[in-house]
């Protein structure tokens, strides 16, 4: 694709992303029924699972361009790499801000040490080293190459974290709500709620893939212009 | 095989030889590990909470910011003159370099953690359980994991104008399992546990070192090219 090419796909997807939103908005205010156990607040459910699906996805991206990019040393690699961490960053912090709003409610408490929660904020965590060492060296090869390291790293042993944190012996009584969607005997969430969450999942994925396009012409316009600038110093 | 091991040895040799005689990272961290447990004691209302209650976390924690001021400066010991470029050009792998680095640091932080060890048994009276050989294994893999970790991200850290500072956000993520493990082990054999109730943590401890080790020898060529 052309860097015109991905710049218009990249709009309208974001377009098509942000008109969705306002969809997801009205259905889960205004169309689905309201959660007969939980009351309104399960209506977040609809923001926070997308959200989390879309930086586990971003995040999954990153590290595995990173890797190719060690590999390769192909700078669209590396920028592909960039533009995905940046949208885990955003969505994990959506993830993680909407979380605790739903857990003072539903659990009477902004934060425990539920294992899926921990998982997430190292996650972000390590993705936010991965930012600081990309932007404190000198020169900006080094900075790449650094960076898909703490990708890297962090993609290697975030398993092995998540397994300590589940064996620690202080796991929470309220334990993070389990998958309702995928499951081997199929759906257990009600026909209309599977609706809205699907719906959402779907424009927050479409959201996006819009926003990293963007972001990709744009690193794209930004090392083109760092290379004519090389050129007309030299 | 044996020509690597040679390698290995001499940069070992070398680094630690360079701290003996210079004693800056030794001294800085067994200092560090003093006066923290003095901190500690004022920092702990006993009418609230023993020592020996939260003894176990607070050594772990001790060696873990302990270990950070002497891994830290690692690759400071040959900033000077470009000695570092020419351990690079030396005709040696890179994972030799890293494996060299991060034993010296083992070495260090292993005597360092025993020290810590002595000093929460000297300064709060706390037992050391009916099996100190365990406990020096558990300390061992945990020194090891840490370094092999540690001496990654100091050569990712050096070379970034934030420097040490941008090492414990590196770090502290994926040392989770280590002071998990660790830090459970040494808590029940400070208060005298059987060996079976940790030999599950030790598996782990051993797991997670040689995850991260292999993760360093292996990641450290791309932090170190030219």
């Amino acid at each position: 694709m052309s860097g015109k090419g991905i710049r218009s796909t990249g709009t309208a997807l974001a377009v098509l992303g942000l008109v969705g939103m306002l969809l997801v908005y009205s259905l889960s205010f205004f169309w689905v029924a309201t959660d007969r156990l939980q009351g309104v607040s399960q209506r977040i459910f609809y923001i926070h699972v997308p959200a989390a699906w879309t930086c586990f996805l971003a995040f999954g991206i990153a590290a595995l361009t990173s890797g190719m990019y060690l590999w390769l040393r192909d700078e669209r690699l590396d920028r592909a790499a960039v533009c995905a961490a940046e949208g885990g960053m955003i969505f994990g912090a959506i993830m993680l801000t909407t979380g605790p709003l739903w857990g003072a409610i539903a659990w009477n408490t902004y934060w425990n040490w539920e294992p899926r929660l921990v998982l997430t904020l190292l996650l972000w965590f390590i993705f936010l080293g991965y930012f600081m060492v990309r932007t404190s060296t000198e020169d900006p090869e080094k900075g790449k190459r650094f960076a898909a390291v703490v990708a890297i790293v962090g993609a290697l042993l975030i398993p092995l974290i998540h397994l300590s944190v589940t064996w620690f012996r202080d796991v929470p009584q309220f334990l993070h709500p389990q998958p309702v969607v995928v499951k081997p005997e199929g759906p257990t969430l009600d026909g209309d709620m599977l609706t809205v969450l699907l719906t959402s999942l779907g424009v927050f994925t479409t959201l996006f893939f819009g926003l990293f396009l963007l972001r990709y012409a744009l690193e794209t316009l930004r090392a083109e212009v760092q290379a004519r600038a090389r050129e007309a110093t030299a | 095989m044996s020509a690597y091991l040679g390698q290995i040895r001499a940069i070992v040799w070398k680094d630690l030889l360079l701290e003996l005689r210079t004693r800056e990272r030794v001294v800085a961290m067994g200092a560090f590990a003093v006066l923290a447990a003095v901190l500690f004691n004022y920092s702990i209302d006993r009418t609230v909470v023993q020592p020996q209650d939260i003894g176990a976390g607070l050594i772990w924690m001790t060696i873990v910011f302990g270990g950070l001021l002497g891994v830290g400066r690692t690759f400071h010991l040959e900033a000077e003159d470009g000695a570092f470029r020419g351990v690079l050009m030396s005709p040696v792998p890179k994972d030799a370099v890293f494996l060299g680095k991060m034993l010296s640091n083992f070495v260090l932080l292993y005597v360092v953690s025993l020290l810590v060890v002595a000093v929460f048994m000297l300064f709060f009276g706390m037992e050391l359980g009916t099996s100190p050989a365990v406990l020096g294994l558990v300390l061992a893999l945990g020194a090891l994991g840490f370094v092999a970790l540690g001496t990654l991200f100091a050569a990712v850290s050096a070379g970034t104008r934030m420097g040490e500072t941008l090492l414990p956000i590196l770090i502290f993520p994926v040392l989770i399992p280590m002071v998990v493990y660790g830090a459970g082990a040494t808590g029940r054999l400070l208060a005298g546990r059987p060996v079976s109730e940790v030999v599950g943590n030790i598996r782990m401890l051993a797991a997670f070192a040689l995850m991260a080790v292999a993760v360093g020898a292996v990641l450290f060529r791309f932090v170190v090219e030219d």
